[in-house]
Formats: structure tokens, C-alpha cells, sequence
């Protein structure tokens, strides 16, 4: 393991047992994190990416789950790992901020209280250390008059204040790595492109490293240097942001990039779709996944599962029997 | 365009403050003047059951034989009973069983089955499974069946065995509430992401889940203090409260029944008592369920 590395993720999978038999959420994911990196997971819903986001921090239901494989975080190998172990590097080495910031902070309690609590708890600060310091944090986080929201309730605030509150939150022990998981699709428009480049601006400011989950790919086009997409818990292409958008060989890639509503598109262009429907895991092919709704299928898509494999360019690789050809038509935006 | 001078540069700004500002202001909910008249009747009544020795009571076993069957009068508020004993003495002593009951039972139930039932939403899994199971099957037992029958073999009775009995009956009844409160928040991000910022299995209960089900918690605790006195009331109504001639509020209603047609006094003192004192309780508990819920919308 590279020293550079902050986080190595080998072979991952995991399979929920359920009334239907064996159910492969994630399988073999491997990639690694540099630091201070920002990478980005796309896919559909149901591809898998929730719960790849969640199996790194070690976040799994307690029972019914097997996973298999390794994801070491700074060398902290989170596989296998118990709670009071994980504790360790929850909050301090990887923090962690929620899709819909009206459920994850507790309607309750006062938002400098939950700033607070990790910090006196986590790093033993005193109370008026503790509270200025949450201050500075609310402060960081681009909330105006920081001293008089420390005691608001989340209820007082809107989507897109608690959204910060939420980031707030998990950047107070200074985590290295931020799983950001669909961290604006709770919010509209407006507000997405200010968190987004709140995020942006902490991790140059605090040398964090950002994954960043996400169905939109406008999201990650301009934040992320790498890309990883999945699809039915497999990654089926990843590498550098460009390549990916530009040079991508996997025609559910492809898919993906055209059904994102475009600028340039007249007004009531009909948005492009992906015909047919995400497979149901339970019932895997042995071939390609994305078979079923690729306009290129062959026979063997339909039998054989191809595996990752290099494309030209250094850092991308793509799961696919017929691949579009290299440098393929530029998408049309 | 320009010669269109809207009279709003300064609404429009004014409007825009308004708006932008995502605060919404804190307002001072009130309880309400009904609120405290309920809490000083509650109070009125324990007080009256602590000091009842020391107020200028008449003695409440003392039968006067020549004073039966009075109405209420200056010198008995309300009235005797066929024993000639002082009414108004007999309702303030008999406040001491129904409220000793109903807080010691619901200490016992809610000691028991308020821990175990936040414990077991929150770990989830076995532990959940098994204990579930237990309460369930505790639950398929009527409470009041149980306790009659438990009662009536396990003599001589007392104050200390019928809280004990009526306690342990209701624990799985407040098990069942707060495990169904708990995990109806245990089951939300922010535990989930208090538990990714590091804190113990004990934070999360008491900092996180806690003060989120306290509102349903105190609501459910005050009806169940109602309940319990309820209770106590029947079991004394069929004679398996405390033995006469100790008053309490149930066994005065059921002394009082045989001479409802003759003196109708008798049973409508400690029936009013009974009932204020119910209403009185819940409707504190709605009033502080309501109060305290910061997630309700304020505007």
C-alpha cells in the first residue's frame, strides 16, 4: 500500500441475505483514494453506491449481511472491524454527511449542542473551548451570525442551512476522508451548486479527501478527478473525469451521459431514457448486467461477465465485450 | 422601463430581508392558564395526601354514630357516611392509596420497561427478539385478570404488594411504547450519523434517543398514572385493594354504591375526586406532549 493512499479498497463486496436467496448489493469493487482527492460514484438507483458508501465507513445492519473483501481507510482495515474498533476512525478519519439533511440532525437538540458533542467528547475540549470552537466551524461553513444560530433548533433553519450544520458536523475532529453520499439531492437547484462548492473549498482548505456519491453527473463534473460508475453493484467503468466523460467506452456510461438534460437542448426536448429497468440482483445473469438494455448485446454479453480491463488512457478501464470505439464521438453538449 | 417607477425599490428590499433570512423566530408557547389550574389541582391533592395527618382533619376512621348519612354541611364539607365518618377526611386519606399506587406502580413499570424497551430498539437483532417475544406473551395476559388473580391468593394484602403487582403488570404495556418510540427514531440518519461521528452506545441512548421519545415518554407515563388509579379503583371496588377501613378512592365507591339510592353524597365525592383527578392528569400530558415538541411546525 502506497503511503499516498489514503484509502484502498480491494475486492469489496456485500450480500445481504434475504427471504430470496442471496442478495450481491456490491460485489468486487476495488479503487483506491489519494489524498486530498476527490473521486465520484455514479450509477442509477439500486446500482449499488449507497451501500458501497456505507460499507467502507462499516455502517452495515447488524445481522443478515456478509462482506467480503478489504477496505482499509489510512490503514485501518474497516472489514471485519468491531463497533468500539471502528469508533476509533469514526469522526476523526472519516466522517460522513446524509443525503436529506431534514432527518440527520436530531429535531431536538440545539445545532451547537451536536456540533459540540463530538468535540468535547472526540478531542476532550472544555465547554467554552468546545463552543467557540463550533462557532468557528458554523462560521466556516458559510452560516451568518454563527453565535446566534449555535442555539437555533434545526427546525429554525431551511434545507440548505441545515445541509451546512450537516457538514459542520462532520468536519468537526478533522476527518481525512468525507463519504458525501447524495449530499444535495435533498436541496434544489440553487442551493446544490453552494454546497458543492462549499465542499470544494473545505477539502482545498482542510486537505480532506471527498467521495462523492451521486445519480447526477453534472454533480461530478467539474469536482471529481476520478469517476467510478456502477452498475448492479459491479463498477463498469472508471477513470479520470475527462475520460470519462469524453473517452468512455461503456455504452451504459454513454447512456447515463445522454439522459442528463442538456442547456444546449431546445425547451421541451423529450429527456433521453435507458430502456428497460435496473436488473433485479436476485436474479444475476452470468453475463453482463447491462446486457439486457444495451443496444450493442451480443451473445456473449448475454453469458459471459467481462471483467474491468485498461483502456488507452492511464487510469481507465471499462467492463465491456463491445466497447464504443477510442476516442468515440464527442457527446453532443 | 425606467419611467415605470415602482414604489417598491424599498418593499421590494424589505421583503427580500424578510425571506432571506431562514430563521424562523422562536416564539414563547404558552401552557395556557387551564394548564397550571390541572397542576394545581394535581398538587392540591398530593399535597393533601402527604400532609393529611397534620391538616386539621377529622379522624377518617372515626364513626360518629350520631351524626350518619349527613349531607354536606359546615361541619362535615362532605357530609358522613352510615358509619358517621367525615367524608371530606376519607377523600384526602384515600388520595394516599390512589396516589401512591399510581406514582409507585408506573416507578416500577417505567423503571423496568422504559430501559429494556430503548435498549432493544436500539441494539435491535436477538436481544430485540427474544424480549419482544417475552413481553408479548405477558401482554396476551389481560393485566386486570392477572393482577385479580395474583391478588386474591397472595394475602394479607398491602399497599407495598398491590404497587408491586400492578407495577410489574405494566411493564410490558410501557415496554411496548417506548420500544415503539425508540425505534421509530433509532431507525433515522441522525443516530446513524451520531453514531459515524464516534459516540457510544450510551450517548446515543440518553443524548440522542432520550429527549426525542421523552415527549411521548412523559405523555404516556401520565396516562398510565391515570390508568393505574383507575385500576387500584376497580381492584378496590371488588374488595382487593387495600382492606377496609383505610379509605381509598376505589373502596369508598364501592361502600358507597349499596346506599347510592339514600344518600347519593356517599359516592359522588370520591367519584369527583377520582374523576378531576384523571382528567387533570391527562390533560397535563397532552398539554407538555404538545409543549415540548419542537418539531411541530411554529408558524
Amino acid at each position: 500500500m502506497s503511503p499516498d493512499k489514503l484509502l484502498v479498497v480491494k475486492d469489496l463486496s456485500t450480500t445481504f441475505a434475504t427471504a430470496g436467496g442471496p442478495l450481491p448489493a456490491v460485489g468486487g469493487v476495488s479503487f483506491d483514494l489519494g489524498q486530498n482527492e476527490t473521486i465520484g460514484i455514479v450509477g442509477e438507483s439500486g446500482s449499488g453506491k449507497t451501500v458501497l458508501s456505507r460499507t467502507i465507513m462499516g455502517l452495515q445492519p447488524r445481522t443478515n449481511v456478509t462482506v467480503s473483501g478489504s477496505a482499509q481507510i489510512d490503514g485501518f482495515e474497516v472489514v471485519g472491524a468491531s463497533e468500539n474498533e471502528k469508533r476509533k476512525i469514526w469522526g476523526t478519519e472519516v466522517a460522513m454527511i446524509f443525503q436529506d439533511p431534514m432527518t440527520s440532525l436530531n429535531p431536538v437538540m440545539r445545532i451547537g449542542k451536536q456540533i459540540d458533542e463530538s468535540l468535547r467528547v472526540r478531542l476532550g475540549m472544555s465547554k467554552a473551548d468546545a463552543k467557540a470552537r463550533a462557532i468557528e466551524l458554523l462560521e466556516l461553513v458559510g452560516i451568518p451570525s454563527p453565535a446566534e444560530r449555535y442555539s437555533a433548533f434545526p427546525g429554525q433553519l431551511s434545507g440548505g442551512m441545515r445541509q451546512r450544520v450537516v457538514i459542520a458536523i462532520a468536519l468537526a475532529c478533522s476527518p481525512k476522508l468525507l463519504m458525501a453520499d447524495e449530499p444535495t439531492t435533498g436541496l434544489d437547484v440553487t442551493i446544490q451548486a453552494q454546497i458543492l462548492n462549499l465542499l470544494d473549498e473545505l477539502k482545498e482548505r482542510l486537505k480532506m479527501s471527498v467521495i462523492l456519491v451521486t445519480h447526477d453527473l453534472g454533480v461530478v463534473a467539474t469536482r471529481t478527478s476520478r469517476i467510478i460508475v456502477m452498475y448492479a453493484g459491479r463498477i463498469v467503468e472508471t477513470g479520470s473525469t475527462r475520460d470519462v466523460f469524453y473517452h468512455h467506452r461503456m455504452p451504459y456510461t454513454r447512456a447515463l451521459l445522454e439522459s442528463s438534460p442538456k442547456v444546449s437542448n431546445h425547451s421541451h426536448t423529450r429527456l433521453v431514457t435507458i430502456p428497460g429497468r435496473p436488473p433485479n440482483l436476485l436474479k444475476l445473469s452470468d453475463g453482463c448486467s447491462f446486457a439486457p438494455r444495451c443496444k450493442f448485446a451480443t451473445d456473449k454479453c448475454h453469458l459471459v461477465r467481462p471483467e474491468l480491463e485498461p483502456s488507452v488512457e492511464p487510469g481507465h478501464s471499462f467492463a465491456c465485450w463491445n466497447p464504443l470505439p477510442v476516442n468515440g464521438e464527442e457527446p453532443t453538449s | 422601463m425606467s419611467s415605470f417607477n415602482h414604489p417598491s425599490d424599498n418593499l421590494e428590499h424589505s421583503i427580500l430581508e424578510e425571506y432571506s433570512i431562514v430563521e424562523r423566530p422562536e416564539k414563547k408557547k404558552k401552557l395556557g392558564v387551564l394548564f397550571w389550574i390541572c397542576v394545581a389541582w394535581i398538587g392540591l391533592n398530593v399535597i393533601g395526601a402527604i400532609f393529611a395527618a397534620v391538616l386539621p382533619l377529622q379522624n377518617p376512621l372515626y364513626e360518629n354514630f350520631s351524626a350518619i348519612n349527613l349531607g354536606p354541611s359546615l361541619h362535615h364539607l362532605f357530609g358522613t357516611d352510615d358509619l358517621g365518618r367525615d367524608i371530606f377526611a376519607r377523600v384526602t386519606y384515600g388520595a394516599r392509596v390512589s396516589i401512591a399506587v399510581g406514582t409507585g406502580a408506573m416507578v416500577i413499570g417505567f423503571g423496568l420497561g422504559a430501559p429494556l424497551g430503548m435498549l432493544a430498539a436500539h441494539r435491535r437483532g436477538r436481544f430485540d427478539a427474544i424480549l419482544t417475544t417475552v413481553m408479548y406473551v405477558f401482554l396476551a395476559f389481560p393485566a386486570i385478570i392477572a393482577t385479580i388473580a395474583v391478588l386474591s391468593f397472595w394475602t394479607p394484602r398491602s399497599l407495598l404488594k398491590i404497587i408491586l403487582v400492578i407495577g410489574l403488570a405494566s411493564v410490558p404495556l410501557v415496554y411496548r411504547v417506548i420500544r415503539t418510540a425508540t425505534l421509530n427514531v433509532a431507525t433515522k440518519d441522525y443516530i446513524i450519523a451520531a453514531k459515524v461521528q464516534g459516540a457510544t452506545d450510551r450517548r446515543i441512548l440518553m443524548k440522542e434517543l432520550l429527549p426525542n421519545i421523552a415527549p411521548v415518554g412523559i405523555s404516556f407515563l401520565l396516562i398510565g398514572v391515570a390508568t393505574v388509579v383507575t385500576l387500584e379503583g376497580a381492584l378496590a371496588f371488588l374488595g382487593l385493594s387495600v382492606n377496609p377501613p383505610t379509605p381509598s378512592w376505589g373502596n369508598m365507591i364501592n361502600e358507597a354504591r349499596t346506599v347510592l339510592a339514600s344518600n347519593p353524597w356517599l359516592v359522588l365525592f370520591p367519584s369527583a375526586a377520582l374523576c378531576l383527578f384523571l382528567l387533570c392528569l391527562n390533560f397535563i400530558g397532552d398539554r407538555l406532549r404538545s409543549h415540548f415538541d419542537v418539531t411541530e411546525v411554529k408558524l
